[in-house]
């Protein structure tokens, strides 16, 4: 029997010779401490929302080192950017980060018109801040819904899903759909809104103000939720610093850096609205972050529907589906639902760019991830995991 | 905080090949420098004392070899730069930044997955998003005869020339540029 060579099937590395795993596995082993169990989580798996996979190296409960793998998701976008016409590529911007795709439309539209030169008409920047910020009402609110879902808490997604179907309904008249959401062209948008999206939009608003003070009640107070996520994954300004982490996590851990401010565009600087940080640098922080923010996007909401301009949506001469980019390089970026989103496009004046690079949050975001695990439950890992608001199509593009 | 001409001046100093300002309005970026790899590490250690985080790393092949961007942008005070290296096109090597940002490690990987380009010392050099059996070239990697160089990308703004070598490459001789 001694000479069978015998793998344990839950992963305990008898022989550290024995290659057990995938490469990832087998790479991820390699460091492994004597003792400790490789657990495998994903990448089909509730809390990864999508295909994400993430090795841990366990200590009984505990994480020693954890490493996510990603890729299962990736469509190169970056490619398909490099062989279709700028005008082509608006509608794979959508496809990006599919809870927050209006941010992406903006920051490839953006990088374009700025590359370009052109100049969109007050309307269209007044219709695209109402767009993006009821976009990210709904992205968060899904998040909210999700992180408190693997937290154990079932039913507050089935509440989030009401309001985030109504800003779909919403955003369907003017987008024409409800996930992958087109909307921006070069030099504006592409549709008006009507008086049905305006009133629909200020019935929402009070609407989701009592909602939300029913999730306070609902969630936000629960005991159980505050002993799972206080305290738990505390990631400080340096963290964020040396992993380029943007976004909630970032204003969370205290710094108020949102780029609708520092380096405004469109029509944000018009606009006064809070930049809310803190309250701490936990799983709670970045929770009470994000329902923080949803209140601020009301705000915007409001006061951009009151400032509204009348005038065409779209700028004269706005470039045909033949359009080519001059050449140069621009770097344009915006603030998504999860941190800073960028646009990098260096042309030669050819048909389609040179080069497109994106830059998506949710990546820099969860590459601290590995730091932050160490050292945590597995329980709490997950709960760190789910507070860093992670759309995989994004991080893999 | 350092201003821009703070930079300017600190870069000049530190080895700087080319420092260029940008028109903000059109490129997205205040300052940048093309440095020497071998001195990457030490440009991203002011950047990084400055309260400057790193944003991602953006490959470009050009003529010349692997064009690397890396942007930065500050916590403090808007303030969006970038320091970019060339690499040879045959064995495109420069140091890994993970000793300052470790969230760099992703973004070399990356890199490395799409245009082969290697980072010395970064601690997990193994693919990212692509799967660890793909076989043939780099996916990103143009061909050869679609190339361009680097002086008809226009990523210099207004360049002030620090170092004689880089003056063929931002402002080539006339003739070669008639062939392009």
């Amino acid at each position: 029997m001694s000479s069978l060579n015998f793998i344990n099937p839950f992963g305990v590395r008898d022989d550290p010779g024995t290659v057990v795993g995938d490469f990832y596995t087998d790479n991820f082993e390699r460091n492994a401490r004597p003792g400790t169990v490789i657990l495998n989580l994903g990448p089909q798996h509730p809390s990864t929302h999508g295909v994400l996979r993430v090795l841990a190296e366990m200590d009984g409960e505990y994480v020693v080192r954890a490493e996510p793998v990603l890729g299962y998701l990736h469509r190169m976008h970056e490619k398909m950017a490099e062989v279709k016409t700028p005008w082509q590529f608006i509608p794979n911007t959508g496809r990006v980060d599919y809870l927050h795709p209006i941010s992406w439309n903006w920051a490839y539209a953006g990088a374009v018109e700025q590359l370009a030169g052109l100049t969109v008409p007050p309307r269209a920047e007044y219709l695209r801040v109402i767009s993006c910020e009821l976009n990210r009402i709904s992205s968060h609110l899904l998040w909210w819904g999700a992180f408190v879902m693997d937290l154990g808490g079932v039913t507050p997604i089935l509440y989030a899903f009401e309001e985030r179907e109504t800003i779909n309904d919403i955003l369907q008249i003017i987008t024409g759909s409800r996930l992958t959401m087109s909307y921006f062209r070069f030099g504006g948008v592409s549709s008006d809104i009507d008086a049905r999206f305006i009133k629909l939009t200020k019935d929402f608003i009070p609407y989701l103000r009592e909602r939300l003070k029913m999730y306070t009640g609902l969630v936000t107070d629960n005991v159980i939720l505050r002993r799972r996520v206080e305290g738990v994954g505390p990631m400080s300004v340096d963290l964020c610093q040396r992993y380029g982490a943007t976004g909630p996590i970032l204003r969370a851990a205290g710094l108020a850096r949102d780029t609708r401010r520092d380096i405004p565009y469109g029509v944000y600087p018009k606009l006064e609205f809070p930049i809310p940080t803190g309250p701490s640098d936990d799983c709670f922080g970045r929770y009470m972050m994000r329902l923080k923010e949803i209140e601020t996007s009301l705000t915007i909401i409001e006061q951009a529907l009151a400032q509204l301009p009348s005038g065409p949506y779209m700028m004269e001469k706005a470039p045909k589906a033949t359009f080519k980019l001059p050449k140069g390089e621009t770097y344009f970026a915006v603030e998504g639902a999860r941190g800073q989103v960028g646009v990098h496009i260096v042309s030669d004046g050819g048909k389609s760019p040179y080069r497109i690079k994106l830059r998506a949050p949710g990546f820099s975001n969860l590459s601290l991830f590995a730091e932050a695990a160490k050292g945590t439950l597995l329980a709490d890992a997950l709960a760190i995991l789910g507070s860093l608001d992670l759309v995989i199509p994004e991080v893999d593009r | 905080m350092t201003s821009l001409d703070g930079r300017h001046a600190q870069w000049k100093e530190t080895g700087a090949l080319v420092v260029s300002r940008h028109d903000f309005k059109t490129e997205g970026l205040w300052l940048s420098a093309v440095v020497p790899p071998k001195s990457i590490l030490t440009f991203a250690k002011q950047l990084c004392d400055d309260g400057f985080t790193l944003l991602d790393v953006s490959t470009i092949e050009t003529k010349e070899g692997f064009f690397v961007t890396y942007h930065f942008d500050s916590f403090q005070e808007p303030g969006r730069l970038a320091l970019r290296v060339l690499l040879d096109p045959q064995k495109p090597q420069v140091p890994s930044l993970y000793p300052i940002y470790q969230g760099a490690e992703w973004h070399e990987r990356e890199s490395f997955d799409f245009f082969g380009v290697e980072f010395v010392d970064n601690p997990n050099l193994v693919p990212l998003l692509l799967p660890d059996d793909l076989q043939g070239p780099p996916p990103l990697r143009k061909d050869p005869k679609n190339l361009a160089s680097l002086s008809l990308l226009g990523v210099f703004g207004k360049p002030e020339i620090l170092d004689p070598q880089w003056a063929d490459i931002i402002n080539p001789p006339k003739e070669p540029k008639a062939d392009a």
